[in-house]
């Protein structure tokens, strides 16, 4: 998938826990989501549940473990994609 | 060290819907589950666990330097609570921390200490969620002085002694608090 395309996916995901518009339009890989985007801890899991969901994978907790920002979040969502091709 | 955490449970039962599928299974062990579905008040339940959780996640977070996200392993137990007061453990890795933790209508706040005797020498103070609230603070309190470091932690220092006291700060909703030990420094 093309890096744009992940990026702007993650923002459509993301735009439903964030009060600070401003940050989510100059949204980039280095984007943190509780720090940069003010995303309540407890709505990370909601983020992670809807990249399950939008994606068709499965985010193991170790993979959580890392996904506090933009990068992380579109390692992950590669690596779990190249693993489902191999299956 | 001593950590802290609020919940303005009116806001999270707006913004978070922990009934949904999944959600619960990324956040909580299966010991958690269960002590939330048997509870009077579930979402109550939940949101005690998950402030021991964060709390204890603000000592160890302090102690190694390192952000990860990975509630199962603050690992709750030994919980009893009365619908006002709660108290419990909660284990990291090889680490136990102890919480106690308040319940008062839509307000919940939970402090987590290393150990047991930290909880005497401990305060807690509930304000406004005003963007000067360490100026009312510092108005309130006769010996402690509120103030932020570089990184923006807060920081607490003995007016007298000069001395940094270990503190930690919660914000969600329309409340805030603060704990601060007059026995524990910033470094304990």
């Amino acid at each position: 998938m093309e890096k744009e395309a992940l990026i702007s996916a993650i923002k459509e995901i993301v735009s439903p826990y964030t009060e600070d518009k401003t940050t989510l339009e100059n949204i980039s890989e280095e984007t943190d989501f509780i720090t940069d985007l003010k995303v309540n801890s407890a709505n990370l899991v909601d983020i992670v549940l809807d990249i399950e969901e939008k994606f068709g994978i499965e985010i193991d907790n170790d993979s959580m473990a890392k996904m506090l920002n933009v990068k992380a979040a579109m390692e992950i969502i590669e690596a779990k994609l190249a693993e489902n091709d191999r299956k | 060290m001593i950590g802290n955490d609020i919940v303005d449970l009116k806001k999270a039962g707006l913004d978070s819907n922990w009934k949904r599928k999944g959600y619960l299974d990324k956040i909580c062990t299966s010991d958690e589950q269960q002590l939330i579905l048997q509870a009077s008040e579930p979402a109550v339940m939940l949101w005690l666990i998950w402030s021991m959780k964060e709390a204890a996640y603000k000592i160890i977070h302090r102690k190694t330097g390192i952000r990860l996200y990975e509630p199962l392993k603050y690992i709750c137990d030994d919980l009893l609570t009365d619908g006002i007061k709660a108290s419990g453990k909660i284990s990291y890795l090889e680490k136990k921390l102890y919480s106690q933790s308040e319940i008062k209508g839509p307000l919940l706040h939970s402090s987590v200490v290393s150990a047991l005797p930290d909880f005497e020498n401990l305060h807690l103070q509930y304000l406004r969620p005003v963007p000067d609230y360490n100026e009312v603070f510092n108005r309130l309190s006769a010996f402690y002085q509120l103030t932020r470091n570089r990184s923006g932690l807060p920081e607490m220092v003995h007016t007298i002694t000069g001395q940094k006291h270990a503190v930690s700060v919660s914000h969600h909703g329309s409340y805030l608090a603060v704990i601060y030990s007059d026995s524990l420094l910033l470094a304990d």
